[in-house]
């Protein structure tokens, strides 16, 4: 990774948390480096306290639930509250209550039914809607979410709100959520322009090796070696092998400006980094991958509050895996090449047609072809 | 997403109206929400996804509007457009409004200077936001992943919400034509002293016109005039009929009429002063208030009382100089 908190390298590894550099006015305010594109580079934790700093007192900061149904909260007391935060007088603030009620807003009569549009709209939003489904329903025949729909919307949407059993993996006020773009290496030509990658958010005060391992690689899954004679000796059970991420390495390509140092002595709050900036992470020697920091806030009471869910994966690339030849039916875990039984070269089977088709009853290989266990990239799904 | 298609053209059309409304009160705001029917633009059978994508680009697009550079009315109609859509949103759980570090001491400050003029509705439906924590707190404004569009999209800013960039007005400043003044003072001062006849300067000294002072200011003053005749449309008092509280009757708003209009007549000799820039502050007039009667700041806004004068196009507190009315005047 490029840019790891900088100063002394060697005061790193006690409680890892770094002072920052002495800012020239505003270092730590997050600003354009190149507009729309990517910031300067500033110090998380700073930047977290430089938040906190202006919130301090206020409720803004708060993971604990609103006193439950704003209806019924006495309302003496608010206009009081109200009356003292903005220098008015009692009598005002009951007016403001009414005068800015959500009652006000309400479009809709009472039985109206909040998803339908109404007839004689003159906003261009619903017009172009309107257009939309009427499209739809002469086009399709069954109008529902298709499953990748289903699926990225799961992703966004199935940690929010969730509470930790124990309430000591409750993650604390003030603590900042990055949110992080992992881009795939590119296998597929497809890919070549518009990468895909998966979005996890991370908390300011994990380490480092915390993203690192939940970031899953095929080509941690690879097996190298051929093994059309002895196929049994494929590893069946493909556990992952444990990634050991050595700057030196990435030191030895060519990236001499790096420092040497170990993931494991560094959290995100540490770290001076450029959002929107595309770093470099590397593992099992070549496999790259590109990683954007796309966000940092505040965690906020409605995000997922259970430190342990973290890293969370909240978007993934879904991934067409490739289907046996045969059957069409099951994942491919077998490839290969030079095959007399095989229409095509490559050619993909799962593993009971590639039995069926290359050995016979006794496990004997019949005819001539070499064969690869096959690790596919959308085996992460 | 990008913004949907359409939905700038809505809010816009909501925040003109409202600016043509020449108020800033919710209720005033309200009322056009309703009659736009403007809650219902969530509605349509979004499925979920959508509805999140949706709902998040109409608050980023409204949030635009809030911060400068637009004026004061827009921004407080930005507000409530921010309350209307976040409080009629269909996503459970609600989306959020993103606030970047950089832009919140400006909307602190923008809630202190509606507490201080007394916009009491918009400083109250601010306060609720939050309380309702409305907000995320974030770095940026909006994510950032190093897409290398192909065509930059920058925001654009529409021109009829913002105050018009007077570049002239911002060139010759009072304190600009002071220092005019003062220097071509000391010059005729200078030639004179030099001069073997004292009461007249010699011929051969007469490097520049004498008036060129004098026409310079009726130039900036004419163009100031022509600025200002041009924003607002001519002056016009609304009584609304059956308000209780309402203090006008008609006699009382001719007389208002007529002070307002020999208002704006003297505010022609001492318009809009420019704050003079960091290096000038030293010399940067000042007003005296006691004798200032468009002295347009902290007027107190009585709830019902549409009172033009508050609601300047500027969103910077305006204050005629008094020191710049003397010297228009009896130069």
């Amino acid at each position: 990774m490029a840019e790891d908190s900088r100063g002394d390298p060697a005061c790193g590894g006690m409680d890892g948390r770094k002072d920052p550099v002495p800012s020239s006015g505003g270092f730590n305010f997050p600003e354009y480096e190149f507009p729309e594109l990517n910031t300067q580079a500033f110090h998380v934790a700073a930047f977290g306290e430089l938040w906190r700093g202006r919130l301090r007192g206020e409720e803004d900061l708060s993971l604990k639930d609103l006193p439950g149904g704003r209806e019924v909260t006495d309302s003496g007391c608010e206009d009081a509250a109200v009356a003292r935060d903005l220098g008015c007088s009692l009598e005002t603030a009951a007016e403001l209550r009414a005068v800015c009620g959500l009652d006000k807003l309400r479009c809709l009569e009472e039985g109206e039914d909040p998803e339908v549009i109404p007839e004689n709209t003159d906003l261009v939003t619903l017009g172009v809607r309107k257009r939309l489904l009427k499209h739809r329903e002469e086009t399709l025949r069954i109008d529902r979410a298709c499953r990748q729909e289903t699926f990225a919307y799961e992703m966004e949407s199935h940690a929010v709100g969730k509470k930790p059993e124990n309430s000591a993996d409750m993650i604390e006020e003030g603590e900042l959520i990055l949110s992080v773009n992992i881009f795939y290496p590119v296998i597929f030509h497809k890919h070549r322009e518009h990468k895909p990658y998966q979005t996890m958010l991370v908390l300011g005060s994990q380490k480092l090796t915390e993203l690192r391992d939940s970031i899953c690689c095929v080509s941690d899954l690879q097996i190298g070696g051929e093994f059309s004679n002895t196929p049994d000796q494929a590893p069946e059970n493909i556990s992952k092998v444990r990634t050991i991420i050595e700057w030196s390495e990435s030191h030895d390509r060519g990236y001499g400006k790096f420092q040497t140092a170990k993931m494991e002595d560094f959290t995100f709050n540490d770290l001076y980094i450029k959002v929107g900036f595309p770093y470099l992470y590397c593992h099992q020697g070549d496999c790259e991958h590109v990683v954007v920091i796309t966000d940092i806030r505040l965690v906020h009471h409605d995000d997922c509050l259970d430190k342990t869910l973290y890293p969370l994966i909240i978007k993934k690339h879904w991934l067409w895996t490739r289907k046996c030849f045969v059957c069409k039916m099951f994942t491919a875990r077998w490839v290969t090449n030079n095959d007399s039984f095989a229409p095509q070269d490559p050619c993909f089977f799962c593993d009971v047609c590639f039995r069926m088709l290359h050995y016979d009853a006794e496990g004997n290989k019949l005819g001539e072809f070499l064969a690869y266990p096959y690790v596919d990239p959308g085996t992460f799904n | 997403m990008g913004t949907p298609s359409g939905l700038k053209d809505d809010c816009e059309a909501l925040l003109s109206r409202f600016q043509e409304m020449d108020s800033v009160r919710f209720e005033d705001f309200a009322e056009l929400w309703r009659s736009m029917k403007f809650g219902t633009i969530f509605c349509g059978r979004m499925r979920n996804l959508e509805k999140n994508t949706f709902t998040k680009e109409a608050l980023t697009l409204a949030w635009r509007y809030f911060l400068p550079p637009y004026t004061f009315q827009i921004r407080v109609g930005a507000l409530y457009l921010l309350y209307g859509l976040y409080n009629m949103q269909l996503c459970q759980p609600k989306q959020k409004i993103r606030v970047a570090l950089k832009d919140w001491d400006e909307i602190l400050k923008f809630q202190q200077d509606l507490i201080n003029a007394q916009h009491f509705d918009a400083a109250y439906i601010f306060r609720k936001l939050r309380l309702d924590r409305a907000f995320h707190f974030t770095a940026m404004p909006k994510l950032l992943s190093y897409r290398m569009k192909k065509k930059m999209q920058r925001a654009e800013i529409t021109e009829e919400f913002k105050d018009p960039n007077d570049r002239v007005l911002k060139l010759i400043t009072s304190d600009v034509l002071e220092e005019m003044m003062n220097v071509h003072d000391h010059y005729q001062r200078m030639k004179h002293v030099i001069s073997a006849d004292k009461s007249n300067p010699e011929k051969s000294l007469d490097l520049i016109k004498d008036d060129f002072f004098d026409n310079i200011k009726n130039i900036v003053l004419e163009h100031q005039q022509w600025h200002k005749d041009r924003k607002k449309p001519p002056l016009k008092l609304k009584v609304k009929g059956g308000e209780e509280k309402s203090e006008r009757n008609s006699q009382q708003s001719e007389r208002c009429e007529r002070a307002e209009s020999l208002a704006k007549i003297k505010s022609k000799a001492f318009s809009v002063v420019a704050q003079a820039s960091k290096s000038r502050r030293h010399r940067q007039v000042k007003v005296d208030v006691s004798d200032s009667e468009s002295g347009q700041v902290q007027t107190k806004t009585t709830r019902k009382r549409k009172n033009k004068e508050t609601l300047k196009p500027a969103g910077k507190k305006v204050s005629s100089r008094d020191r710049g009315k003397q010297f228009f005047l009896c130069s």
